[in-house]
């Protein structure tokens, strides 16, 4: 059976629930799962990992990783590739995977799928193309292949295991890219992600002014938030925090409602 | 400063997405294509570089048919300084990967000390590409870009994170930028620079004068498309009937029937 390896993501010090998510998306592809966690001081998170579903964990801890970097991240992945001997890599589509994980599958010249919400025997992956108006199935050829997988696409993995931890050295010398700072943009950060509600309006309301008088109230009347459509945020109609769909935040409300949008109301959510 | 910019021809936002006979990709005939829109702000942003810098020079590459030549020219007209045309029927149905190469292979004959392009297409939305092309070249890349400044031998650019955050990250040239929506407002081509364009250099290019024959196309490609087809259809919506008030009256019932809020 093929061996797949899965790049876990952390978010405020533990692991991501993405990760756990890849974890169902391996045993629905069926293969053996080793995992790789990336970055400083995270021994407990690569346990955490081991213990629920990540089979045999690499840990890559370095100082230079402690913040995010596409060169870094490239090679810790790779020398987790070549250790497992995987010939399947999964990554979450986030910030991050959407950053390194066609990096690493032209350095390891492998089939790539990218944002996959599924996965069919074959293994034949099913994703969206043309801003969700269609979906499209993609079969790599035999041999390595990387693959992004659309966070929410399945449950995460609840169950347990006994999985074990295994550090991983890697030669983190001569990284070009250099992290500055993470900051919130500028005008008050609107984190859709996290909203239990969100009426999202889309170009055909008709002018700017109708989000603060009509989308802006109906949410607060509803108790949730506001949010928009990609030709609303790109004619400055509203800043790109509002933006969830295509390329924007990738939201996981109970209930959504949109207004005036010609998106489909699936596409990219969680 | 030498900047490359690669750019795509896509089907044009409005345009009618019908399957194909076999399945493989929508029916081309007939409908409009644009400049990916993604791909527009990238070039905006490096006719603001020559604004800023007279003497850089921007060079436009795009891959495909005959009709791509519209896509160049008007980016020609918006400013760019000469393009470049993979057309060669050779290069059809490659996979990303293929794409990254051929652009490789243009990059190296140009040697930019940035490339700048748009962080997916509205075909296939699959991001793939840039990430690539940065790994066989050779230099480092950040995507998401939302902001780019140009220092005296790279660039600071900020990316943008979920949640309303962004990462700050300083990339030594060369490298490559692949623009989010909204990075700048993209200007019109003129129509003095329309005329301009025509006078612009545009070379044409095949797969085998870039040394690719054999290792890009359909025959290389690691990733097909088996197949696509419109998204099924979700299971019980419900249309309401009447006017504004009895709309709403039923609407409001059914979030409350379902339990929603």
């Amino acid at each position: 059976m093929a061996s797949i390896l899965l790049v876990a993501e952390l978010q405020k010090g533990a692991i991501r629930e993405a990760t756990y998510e890849l974890v169902s998306f391996a045993k629905k592809l069926g293969g053996d799962v080793t995992s790789v966690v990336i970055g400083s001081g995270i021994a407990s998170q690569a346990e955490a990992l081991a213990k629920r579903g990540g089979g045999k964990v690499y840990a890559c801890d370095d100082a230079a990783l402690a913040n995010y970097n596409v060169d870094g991240w490239a090679k810790a992945v790779r020398a987790a590739a070549a250790a497992s001997g995987a010939e399947t890599v999964l990554f979450s589509n986030t910030p991050v995977g959407w950053d390194v994980a066609a990096r690493v599958a032209a350095g390891l010249d492998a089939a790539f799928v990218s944002d996959a919400f599924d996965v069919k025997p074959g293994p034949v992956f099913v994703r969206r193309i043309f801003n969700g108006k269609l979906d499209a199935e993609i079969a790599p050829a035999a041999g390595k292949v990387v693959v992004t997988v659309q966070p929410g696409a399945l449950a995460a993995f609840e169950g347990t295991d006994t999985g074990s931890t295994e550090p991983l050295a890697v030669d983190l010398s001569g990284l070009r890219a250099k992290f500055v700072e993470t900051k919130l943009a500028s005008s008050k950060g609107v984190d859709l992600t996290k909203a239990e509600i969100i009426v999202s309006g889309g170009r055909g309301v008709g002018a700017p002014e109708k989000f603060p008088e009509v989308i802006q109230p109906l949410a607060a009347a509803l108790g949730g938030a506001m949010g928009a459509s990609r030709p609303v945020v790109d004619a400055g109609w509203l800043p790109h925090e509002y933006q969830v769909g295509s390329s924007g935040q990738v939201v996981t409300p109970s209930s959504i409602s949109r207004a005036a949008s010609r998106a489909r109301s699936s596409t990219s959510w969680a | 400063m030498k900047i490359l910019v690669c750019l795509k021809q896509v089907p044009h936002q409005d345009a009618r997405l019908d399957v194909n006979a076999d399945g493989s990709w929508i029916k081309e005939d007939g409908i409009k294509f644009e400049i990916n829109s993604y791909d527009t702000f990238a070039l905006e942003e490096a006719l603001r570089i020559k604004d800023a810098d007279p003497t850089s020079e921007v060079v436009v590459a795009s891959i495909g048919p005959e009709r791509v030549t519209q896509a160049l020219r008007t980016a020609l007209g918006m400013g760019a300084d000469r393009a470049v045309h993979v057309k060669d029927p050779a290069v059809d149905g490659s996979d990303a990967l293929g794409i990254a190469r051929i652009l490789a292979a243009v990059a190296k004959e140009v040697g930019p000390d940035v490339v700048l392009m748009g962080l997916m297409s509205e075909d296939s939305n699959a991001s793939a590409v840039p990430p690539m092309l940065a790994e066989l070249m050779g230099v480092p890349h950040a995507t998401a870009v939302v902001k780019a400044e140009k220092g005296a031998s790279g660039f600071r650019v900020e990316r943008e994170l979920e949640g309303g955050a962004l990462e700050v990250v300083d990339l030594p040239n060369p490298c490559l930028l692949a623009g989010q929506t909204g990075l700048n407002q993209v200007r019109y081509a003129s129509l003095k620079g329309i005329m301009a364009a025509k006078k612009k250099p545009l070379d044409v290019k095949t797969a085998e004068a870039l040394g690719l024959a054999g290792k890009v196309g359909a025959s290389a490609a690691k990733a097909k498309i088996r197949k696509i087809y419109p998204p099924p259809k979700g299971e019980g919506a419900e249309i309401l009937t009447g006017n504004a008030d009895e709309v709403v009256a039923k609407l409001v019932g059914k979030i409350k029937e379902l339990g929603l809020l």
